[in-house]
């Protein structure tokens, strides 16, 4: 009976000792839950983002002189393909460092980052951006290209709470439109309606009857991909006949394939990405499926991926606003040469003709314009920077005529862009994207072409 | 209740044929005995540490005390001493200890072998995680739902249970794991489309001024660990955990002498699933989301309890704690000891466990208890004493 009694005394003492503890203090900062009225109502002033809810002041101006921004990606095993974007990025950032920083308002600042790898896992993500960027949002200043729609959805939430940009998600979901959360924008891959759309118009202009077979990852991404595309078809006699969905992050896509193939139809959209969709087009070819037109997604155009499908990839469309380092025509390229310099000299082993590292450094190119622009070295003013942008397509690797505009009710980037097609020469040849007819000018346009629930949903 | 076809169809069962025995954890403390009660009698010994006959003596007494005292004190000033980031990891090791204590009244002390309490672990969590996102819930009462739900589902699990056995059943809970996020995916809408439910942050934030919310999340886990454990120990050394012993043990012996092997074996199974399923709560709290994005998410957390259960001591009331510590640490400490070969984390860590388990083949706690017993003799004999018999 002691026993018991002991223990029923020691567990009292533990509530007791509980309690008595919780009413000191640890010696860091005060308490979290009522620091809410740091908001920077002040900073209101015309501007288009409202900051009253912010848990941090997004007024405040940076302390020191770096700007720090904080990434995460997939870095290793299958998913590893998105990580040679940050190569790009990285790359240009340092680029700018050493050539003295960004001027910010009169003063220079460095770049500075961090990045862990969430091997395309949303929970990951949101653990590694929380473990960076600390419970209060104030261990850096922004989050930069992030990879993956429900990636960047798992974490706008806590982000836009804390008023810390979000800044080019590397992802094209139309959902960065959403008015709701105007502390995330996306980047320069264009959103995933805007596909859609000109698939939708390539097929009513050489095959007005199309029979459509759809491959999409089992979310939010894949979702915009078939929403998007049977919006741009409604009213005309093409048809989707099939859609496949896969799990997000899987890459062995056969059965789903297999599929597709026997339901007759003669249009493939591959929307999947990373090895899926390589694997997708191994898989048709292995089939037999015979088809005249072949889509594959705007994030699968790399040399990397394309490389895998090889000979099965030929002929395969896409859209691309960037400057494809593969096509010769570019080598004279003054800025092609810069990039190619630069990265090869700050990463030997990365391959510059890889055109995912080309887009990397090209959001670094966008986004340094817009952080000198911006009025302060404060949250807000980067944020207000980069919803009024409008940059021609001399920046980064930009294809002529693919110049970059946002709006303060227009947060959309790539909206101008070029029907690209892929031309298989050879394994060893410089396979390369070929543009196709004439630039496609969508500028102000993604809200229309593309269902609400993709943006608001 | 009884159900005699599952018993009646069991052979004779000889130590070390039976594929029970392939997995059950090593018990050092307990000895081989004939009988039930012996039996029972052998595994009390083992859960205290000192016999229970005859009275302890009072620098022991004193001993236990000091050291009670000073745990405690170092449990509560544990948050007051460690950073944000380190408090998190402390209260992971948490809720893991949970859901390990839980496997361990099943596989420990029960011998129903199970690698399937991720599942329960997840339908815990996304109990607390749906009930706070779709229907408002404060998080603290979604714990007592995540309880019942996943005590009721464990007892569905745990009938079925009672026709297979050792690996059958390692398997068959292996199915459960490996099966889950595939449901949950099916049936849950999280954002972006993907099985993923994150409730508001500030719903976690801590309710008394002046402890901070990781201070907070810490001090819930730690109130939850002391209620269970509690409970646990009080179960153990009750009847009924004297009959989850003894059907562990000898099943025919146990039925001969009146134990409910059915009942025993369902109702613990049920159990042990709530523990897991409170610690699947406890980790929404912790982590922030309730996530079955990862095909086999539930199945590793499976082998974590597992491992947890197992390294810290299997049938022992301190060795999910410690288990779980060690596991917890052990993987921080090793994800970031070798600069830029992150890589090799895995292998670190594996390295670690094969050698604990290796040293320690009952676990760290059963290797302390190993240790003083050893102690305890030497200084008997010094003395000359006729001191506490120590098994």
């Amino acid at each position: 009976m002691t026993r018991t009694r002991r223990f029923r005394l020691l567990s009292a003492v533990l509530i007791l000792g509980l309690f008595a503890s919780a009413c000191s203090s640890r010696d860091d900062d005060d308490d979290t839950s009522t620091g809410g009225d740091g908001g920077g109502e002040g900073g209101g002033e015309e501007s288009s983002i409202d900051t009253s809810n912010c848990v941090t002041d997004p007024t405040a101006e940076i302390e020191g002189d770096t700007i720090k921004l904080v990434s995460s990606y997939p870095q290793s095993g299958l998913t590893a393909a998105f990580a040679e974007i940050a190569s790009g990025w990285q790359s240009y950032f340092d680029m700018v460092n050493q050539e003295g920083g960004v001027e910010i308002a009169g003063k220079s600042y460095q770049l500075e980052w961090e990045t862990k790898d969430d091997e395309y896992n949303a929970a990951e993500t949101v653990s590694n951006i929380q473990e960076m960027l600390g419970s209060e949002g104030d261990q850096a200043f922004a989050t930069f290209s992030v990879v993956g729609t429900a990636n960047n959805l798992a974490i706008r939430d806590d982000l836009n709470e804390e008023c810390v940009p979000s800044l080019f998600a590397a992802t094209g979901s139309p959902a960065w439109g959403n008015p709701d959360y105007p502390w995330l924008i996306g980047s320069t891959l264009s959103p995933y309606t805007l596909e859609g759309q000109v698939f939708a118009d390539l097929l009513k202009d050489q095959a007005p009857d199309a029979k459509v077979a759809m491959l999409v990852q089992d979310d939010d991404f894949g979702k915009a991909y078939e929403d998007g595309f049977r919006q741009a078809i409604e009213g005309t006699d093409i048809e989707v006949v099939k859609v496949e969905k896969y799990a997000t992050g899987a890459s062995e896509v056969s059965a789903q394939i297999t599929s597709l193939a026997s339901s007759g139809a003669n249009a493939f959209f591959d929307g999947a990405t990373l090895l899926a969709c390589p694997a997708a087009l191994q898989s048709a070819a292995a089939a037999n499926w015979q088809r005249d037109f072949t889509w594959v997604s705007s994030t699968c155009i790399s040399k990397t991926l394309m490389g895998i499908a090889g000979a099965d990839a030929a002929d395969v469309y896409s859209i691309s606003n960037i400057k494809d380092p593969q096509d010769p025509q570019w080598d004279d390229d003054e800025g092609m040469q810069l990039y190619r310099d630069t990265v090869g000299a700050n990463f030997p082993d990365t391959d510059t003709e890889n055109g995912i590292v080309a887009y990397g450094w090209t959001q670094a190119a966008v986004f340094v314009e817009a952080l000198r622009n911006a009025e302060a070295p404060t949250r807000l003013a980067v944020m207000e920077s980069v919803h009024n942008i409008d940059v021609g397509d001399d920046v980064g690797l930009l294809a002529p005529g693919a110049g970059v505009t946002t709006g303060p009710e227009d947060p959309y980037m790539g909206e101008r862009l070029n029907l690209v097609q892929y031309g298989f020469e050879g394994p060893d040849a410089r396979n390369h994207f070929n543009v196709v007819g004439d630039t496609y000018d969508f500028e102000g346009q993604t809200a229309d072409l593309t269902p609400e629930d993709l943006v608001t949903g | 209740m009884a159900d005699p076809t599952v018993p009646g169809t069991e052979p004779e069962t000889v130590p070390g044929t039976d594929p029970d025995h392939l997995l059950e954890p090593p018990r050092p403390d307990v000895e081989v005995s004939e009988g039930v009660e012996a039996a029972a009698q052998a595994e009390d010994t083992s859960v205290h540490g000192v016999p229970e006959v005859p009275p302890m003596p009072r620098p022991v007494f004193i001993a236990r005390v000091v050291i009670g005292a000073a745990l405690a004190f170092a449990a509560l000033y544990a948050p007051y001493y460690f950073q944000e980031d380190m408090n998190k990891v402390l209260a992971q090791a948490l809720y893991l200890a949970v859901a390990a204590m839980g496997l361990n009244l099943l596989t420990g002390f029960n011998g129903q072998v199970s690698i399937g309490h991720g599942a329960f672990f997840g339908v815990g969590a996304f109990t607390t995680a749906i009930l706070m996102v779709d229907h408002g819930w404060m998080f603290e009462p979604t714990i007592l739902v995540s309880a019942l739900l996943t005590g009721l589902f464990g007892l569905l699990v745990g009938f079925p249970a009672l026709r297979v056995r050792g690996l059958y059943l390692a398997l068959v809970t292996l199915g459960l794991a490996v099966a889950f996020p595939a449901v949950a995916k099916r049936f849950v809408h999280g954002s972006g489309g993907v099985a993923l439910v994150r409730p508001p942050r500030s719903e976690f934030g801590s309710l008394i001024d002046g402890v901070d919310d990781d201070q907070w999340k810490y001090a819930v886990c730690l109130v939850a660990v002391v209620l269970l454990f509690w409970a646990a120990r009080n179960l153990v050394q009750s009847r009924t955990g004297r009959a989850m012993v003894a059907v562990r043990d000898q099943e025919i012996a146990a039925t001969t002498v009146g134990v409910n092997l059915a009942a025993t074996k369902v109702w613990t199974f049920g159990l042990s699933a709530a523990y897991a399923g409170v610690a699947g709560s406890l980790s929404v709290m912790v982590e922030g989301f309730a996530d079955a994005t990862n095909p086999i998410i539930y199945f590793q957390r499976s082998i974590e309890f597992l491992v947890a259960m197992t390294i810290g001591g299997a049938a022992t009331i301190l060795g999910p704690l410690v288990g779980a510590l060690l596991v917890v640490l052990l993987r921080r400490n090793t994800s970031d000891l070798i600069e830029g070969k992150e890589v090799l984390s895995p292998a670190l860590f594996g390295a670690a466990l094969i050698a604990i388990v290796y040293v320690l083949p009952d676990g760290v706690v059963g290797g302390v208890k190993r240790l003083l017993a050893r102690l305890g003799r030497r200084e008997t004999s010094q003395r000359a004493q006729v001191g506490a018999p120590n098994t």
